[in-house]
């Protein structure tokens, strides 16, 4: 089910007002949010509920017997087997594909005629165990929406819990509600237990503010979503879908559609989560913070994807060692988080690739960044454009359908003539307008001021409205992290 | 990856902050808003009737082009139960499929009447389940009028005409006129979130309008498709573009040759239910319903097509006498002035107005 479509609004419009009645009652409340998440993430594939159930539930039982043991031994063999269990999952579904591919192909590189089998040939072996017949129950192997997100939310509670920072959930209902949260199910932000279980935990107040702050939160993420991304996406779809056909400038031009593009679509679909989560009562983290104005890597990494970053910041990256044996492991450490990163993203190579370049990227500008010269001497804009030519430069590979077509696009980036790129100008104005306000917004009071006026605001809003009524097109556009 | 010391751990100052950006509104001017949204929503296409310039003249007809732009084809069917004396409904027979605006059934109507008093309301390709939709949704303003609703019995056919039959390869025509929930249409295929969009439009006059500016400024397309096949343009009314869809040439000189259709039984067609529900609609909004049945091209039925035709024609006027509506069938036009199975040409357009003239007895 996605946010922008009449479906969630019918949808929302039957949970909403029963949710009110009931969230008194934080037993009917939590049931309630329960059967309306499993409901929002079955409306995709029902089948799949199962493993959202599974992941849940072995998680929460793992983290029960880490409660009753007594030995530190004990508890950590817990933790392993709800870490095995969460990354089996979504190694199985994400990543064997693609494993299986890479491995057979080294395979026939090395002469071997040993091939590992398909991947959806072990469920039904499994199951032919028990006297099904033979590819019975699984064609193929289907990722399922958001595995990458409520694996790693349930995991932090595992590892929290593990680490004695948060307290055991006893119920077992208000736990699947906790990874189940259907506004911010499938896309984040990977909420925290420690931010929201506690809000479970009680019967939420709902303010004017909630209200108004939710409303405005979700228009944002509309907008972004149905009059910017979707829009940019027609684009970018037609250049990236044959890219040997365009010319520089068209090259260039989708590639900076697409930065934006991915931008506001993930961007979106967390303000929309967070502004449903919002008039219900919820306080969900910041995960987008105008990143296309950050003046450093390590900057642009803490205003995007926050609650993807602060989760390999403190589940990964710290874990091992952070920065505190030297500056050598300390690069280790931020390497191996970056590409690890990419590798969330998706199963390809194209991913990879992209997480090792952030990760050469970050580990080249820390020193940069740290000396006087580019500290006070290189001016604010410079630095912003620097950022963000890098990070639209690693667009490439994360939207390339392989390293080859990635390789293609960098090549007639350079190699072929400048010829008219036919790139909307409506597409222009709108993206100038975004990157002019989020430097308006972030800079000098004075300016600050000005977008902070009423009326401004009012016209912000009344202009987003006439624009999604008139002239966006409807949209049923999946989001682009729903992948992830 | 942000900077941070291990002795930081947390990351209270990013989820600190509520928002990104400054568009934050309070409750009350929420309101307003919402006020203004409902203004903008039931005042917009009142506006625009005002501001956009529509004179049909003569022998006016929708344009092909235009097919799809229902709040147009609203706008013309209210200003036409105002102009004129009575209103003709139906398919592309009604429209004049191969013939010019003025050899259509509509002016050679006039033409007997000496003046204008039939308005042609015909829609290229509404079969009787979008003619249902078209006038339950965009024709009430059409009431206490004398109404000639064309009854094509094609879409009865075949299984396949008669929706019946699913087929990805062949999308159905105007699914934004069908009816999204009940009855089931077994050859429309569509998602929930869709059906649920066109059942909004089809009652909310905002969303065909917006629709209208598309139909009519930017080449029937969406706004962001349009800039993209234009990148630098501005958009601009086209006018009305030529009527003449296809060579006015009879049947036989096509070389089409003679068929025996599949005949859906009449108990069971999709078709002949919808088209049984618009006319009662029309009848329920006080209007003066005369339903034309046929002129069939019966020359392109082999034997086994026509008792299958004979048997489906039998059903319908038997049920349009059962119900006590007046209903005509003109007598089956010579083969050279069919342009196809259902289709007449100019001069068979004037035969049957000539024929409909003197039944009616205006």
């Amino acid at each position: 089910m996605l946010f922008h479509t009449w479906v969630f609004f019918v949808f929302f419009a039957i949970v909403y007002p029963v949710y009110l009645l009931v969230r008194r009652d934080n037993r009917l409340m939590n049931l309630w949010l329960m059967i309306a998440s499993y409901t929002f993430y079955g409306w995709w594939n029902p089948n799949y509920l199962l493993l959202l159930f599974g992941t849940s539930a072995i998680d929460y039982v793992m983290v029960l017997f880490m409660e009753r043991s007594r030995s530190q031994r004990t508890r950590k063999l817990w933790l392993i087997i709800s870490l095995v269990s969460n990354f089996g999952f979504l190694g199985y579904f994400k990543y064997s594909g693609f494993i299986t591919d890479n491995v057979n192909a080294l395979l026939y590189q090395l002469g071997s005629s040993l091939r590992l089998p398909d991947p959806v040939s072990y469920p039904n072996t499994m199951l032919g165990l028990f006297g099904a017949p033979p590819e019975a129950f699984f064609t193929k192997v289907v990722l399922p929406i958001g595995i990458s997100f409520h694996t790693f939310q349930s995991m932090s509670y595992t590892i929290d819990a593990y680490r004695g920072t948060i307290q055991t959930e006893r119920s077992f209902i208000r736990f699947l509600t906790f990874v189940s949260f259907f506004p911010q199910l499938v896309a984040g932000p990977i909420e925290r237990a420690s931010n929201l279980l506690p809000q479970l935990q009680k019967a939420p107040t709902i303010s004017r503010h909630d209200l108004a702050d939710g409303l405005s939160l979700f228009l944002v993420g509309f907008f972004k979503k149905v009059a910017l991304a979707d829009y940019l996406a027609l684009y970018v779809d037609k250049v990236y879908a044959d890219p040997a056909h365009f010319q520089a400038p068209a090259l260039i031009l989708a590639t900076l559609a697409f930065g934006w593009q991915i931008y506001f679509d993930f961007s979106g679909y967390t303000d929309m989560a967070r502004g449903i989560a919002r008039v219900m009562g919820f306080h969900l983290m910041l995960n987008f913070n105008n990143p296309y104005i950050a003046t450093g890597l390590g900057d642009f990494w803490a205003r995007w994807h926050i609650s993807l970053s602060t989760w390999f910041k403190d589940y990964l990256y710290y874990p091992l060692g952070g920065n505190r044996h030297g500056t050598l492991n300390t690069y280790r450490n931020m390497f191996l988080t970056m590409v690890i990163s990419g590798i969330w993203h998706g199963a390809a190579w194209t991913f990879v690739i992209w997480g090792v370049l952030h990760a050469v990227g970050r580990v080249l500008t820390r020193e940069l960044e740290r000396t006087a010269f580019y500290r006070e001497r290189v001016p604010t804009l410079v630095k912003q454009l620097l950022v963000f030519t890098f990070v639209t430069f690693t667009w490439i590979f994360f939207r390339a359908q392989s390293l080859h077509e990635a390789w293609l696009v960098v090549s007639r980036i350079f190699l072929t003539a400048w010829t008219d790129p036919r790139f909307p100008l409506l597409m222009l104005v709108l993206i100038l307008a975004v990157w002019l306000y989020e430097f308006l917004y972030t800079s000098a009071q004075v300016t600050r001021r000005l977008v902070d006026l009423v009326p401004v605001r009012l016209a912000l809003v009344i202009f987003m409205i006439v624009y999604l009524a008139i002239v966006a097109q409807p949209s049923t556009k999946a989001f682009i992290y729903f992948q992830f | 990856m942000s900077e941070q010391t291990n002795d930081a751990r947390g990351h209270a100052e990013p989820s600190a902050l509520a928002f990104s950006n400054g568009v934050r509104l309070s409750g009350r001017q929420w309101l307003g808003i919402g006020f203004l949204t409902i203004a903008l929503v039931t005042g917009a296409p009142a506006l625009w009737r005002q501001a956009e310039r529509f004179e049909p003249g003569p022998d006016y007809r929708i344009p092909y082009e235009l097919g799809n732009d229902y709040w147009l084809y609203a706008r013309y069917s209210r200003l036409a139960a105002e102009r004129y004396d009575t209103l003709v409904v139906g398919d592309s027979v009604v429209w004049g499929e191969y013939v010019r605006r003025g050899q259509t059934l509509c002016h050679y109507l006039n033409e007997l009447a000496g003046g204008e008093r039939f308005a042609n309301l015909g829609l290229d390709g509404t079969y009787p389940a979008a003619l249902a939709g078209l006038i339950e949704h965009y024709v009430d303003g059409v009431r206490d009028k004398n109404v000639i609703l064309h009854c094509n019995l094609l879409w009865m056919s075949s299984p396949r005409e008669d929706l019946q039959v699913y087929r990805p390869d062949q999308p159905v025509n105007h699914p934004r006129l069908l009816a999204q929930f009940w009855p089931q249409i077994p050859r429309y295929q569509e998602i929930v979130a869709n059906r649920i969009g066109i059942v909004i439009e089809q009652h909310v006059p905002f969303c065909s309008w917006t629709n209208h500016l598309q139909q009519a400024y930017f080449d029937q397309k969406d706004v962001p498709s349009w800039t993209l096949e234009h990148p630098y343009d501005v958009p601009a009314f086209h006018g009305l573009p030529p009527t003449v869809r296809y060579e006015p040439i009879s049947w036989t000189r096509r070389g089409i040759e003679k068929k025996d259709y599949d005949w859906v039984e009449p108990e069971t067609s999709l078709q002949w239910r919808f088209f049984r529900h618009a006319a009662e609609v029309l009848k329920r909004r006080g209007n003066h319903v005369t339903i034309v049945v046929g002129p069939f091209n019966e020359h392109m039925l082999t034997a086994e097509g026509l008792r299958g035709y004979q048997r489906m024609h039998t059903h319908v006027v038997a049920w349009l006498e059962k119900q006590g509506l007046r209903h005509l069938e003109p007598a089956v036009l010579p083969s050279e002035e069919y342009a196809d199975a259902s289709h007449p040409l100019a001069t068979g357009y004037a035969r049957l107005a000539r024929g409909i003239w003197s039944r009616t007895g205006r």
